[in-house]
């Protein structure tokens, strides 16, 4: 019981959060695409954590992988650390018009957030460091969310209860 | 008392939380504005990263690794007798081939000799082994367990039996990184060994194929020319095994590199002398 108690949806959802994220920095020759969906995962994980169980330590954590991801995917500090902090503070300036939303708008948002925060990481890696990329991956992260989205709902919907 | 003192507790943490977010929200930003820089704290990050970082989400993701090899190991089982009889097949081939290499290598230590030529200008700096890759959406990576310390730099050649595979973007005491032919953001001078045509190439995006971005004088190679690098860059070493162009269209050419992307375990990080 004592441990049910300690192990609660957020630290579940951070557990999700270590794990997609040790995943999508190492890559398999054999499973091409599954770095990719726990890429997604990871954001997909991440923006739930800042709809629904927002905290100031979410700063933090945005600080923490942004870095780690940046300099292990890209090995320039950038991109994924200036868009997970640009959510958190969008989030909390939309945050009294995102409560009045019903559940269906809420989660046609979420994806829609995921998406755009996929295409803004890839944006701001040229941007800034000049990385190239191709629409065909960007539309292979869009498949791969169209897969995973629903389930991954599901399952933090009933980590929460 | 009580009110009193929980609207004290709520301003003080407020103010914590205020003044932790604005840090963190600076650190960011300075963080991103100096990351090219040779700064200690950037570096002392891209270190913990390679070093600590990496091995831990290996142990994390160990289990797909796991499962990876397993389906790898499954994959060859399936296929030993194919290939078994294939390298029947090229045992004897290579036995002529053996004996027609000896011939040229003596014939050519003569020759040098009697011209007074130097040898290969590559110096071996050390060979290291794979730890993990990062071949992703953005860059096609892979880390060394080799680093400063090995006296391993920035810009060095990275080559295998087959030949060039990449170059060393960064180093940290124990670990390096390489960049890999096939990462799109990557360009190498060639030139083909047939007709001498100079060119720039680079990674295609699906990881296989490396494309020409510019051609001298525009002339094409053709088809099945062995392309190597020219050293006109300064940044590879000459004439470094590099590919096969495989396709050729109106302005551009596809190649395909010796390198076998796939199954890198061990690498030679290489320079001029």
């Amino acid at each position: 019981m004592e441990f049910s108690k300690f192990f609660n949806s957020i630290i579940k959802l951070n557990i999700i959060l270590i794990i997609s994220f040790s995943i999508s920095v190492n890559s398999f020759i054999l499973l091409p695409n599954i770095n990719n969906a726990f890429y997604v995962l990871f954001h997909l994980t991440f923006i739930y954590l800042i709809f629904y169980h927002y905290h100031y330590y979410l700063y933090l954590v945005a600080l923490v992988y942004g870095i780690l991801f940046d300099i292990l995917l890209l090995n320039n500090i950038g991109a994924h650390l200036i868009t997970f902090l640009f959510l958190l503070m969008l989030f909390v300036l939309l945050r009294k018009y995102l409560i009045r939303l019903s559940s269906y708008q809420i989660i046609f948002i979420y994806f829609i957030t995921l998406i755009i925060l996929l295409l803004i990481e890839q944006f701001l890696a040229n941007l800034i460091h000049n990385y190239k990329f191709n629409i065909s991956s960007i539309f292979n992260f869009i498949l791969i969310s169209l897969i995973i989205f629903i389930p991954t709902v599901f399952l933090f919907r009933k980590l929460d209860k | 008392m009580a009110p009193k003192f929980q609207i004290k507790v709520f301003q003080i943490s407020s103010l914590i939380k205020n003044f932790t977010i604005i840090s963190i929200v600076t650190l960011s930003f300075l963080l991103v504005f100096f990351s090219k820089s040779d700064l200690y704290l950037i570096n002392g990050i891209k270190n913990i990263s390679n070093s600590v970082i990496i091995p831990i989400t290996r142990v994390i993701s160990a289990p797909l690794n796991a499962f990876s090899n397993f389906v790898d190991e499954y994959h060859k089982f399936r296929s030993l007798k194919f290939e078994n009889k294939l390298l029947q097949e090229e045992i004897v081939r290579l036995k002529k081939w053996q004996t027609l290499a000896i011939q040229n290598s003596r014939e050519n230590n003569v020759l040098k000799r009697l011209l007074n030529a130097t040898d290969n200008n590559l110096i071996l700096v050390k060979t290291a082994s794979l730890i993990n890759r990062n071949d992703t959406i953005y860059s096609k990576l892979i880390n060394l367990n080799a680093g400063f310390e090995d006296k391993i730099k920035k810009n060095m050649s990275a080559i295998n039996e087959r030949g060039l595979i990449g170059k060393v973007i960064d180093t940290t005491s124990n670990n390096s990184r390489v960049i890999l032919l096939t990462d799109p953001n990557l360009s190498i001078s060639v030139k083909s060994i047939s007709d001498g045509i100079f060119s720039l190439l680079t990674g295609n995006g699906d990881g296989k194929y490396l494309v020409s971005s510019f051609i001298k004088e525009n002339k094409m190679p053709r088809l099945g020319d062995i392309v190597v690098t020219s050293g006109t860059a300064q940044i590879f070493p000459v004439d470094l095994l590099v590919g096969k162009v495989a396709k050729v269209e109106k302005n551009r050419f596809f190649v395909l590199p010796f390198v076998d992307f796939k199954n890198i375990d061990y690498v030679q990080i290489v320079t001029s002398k």
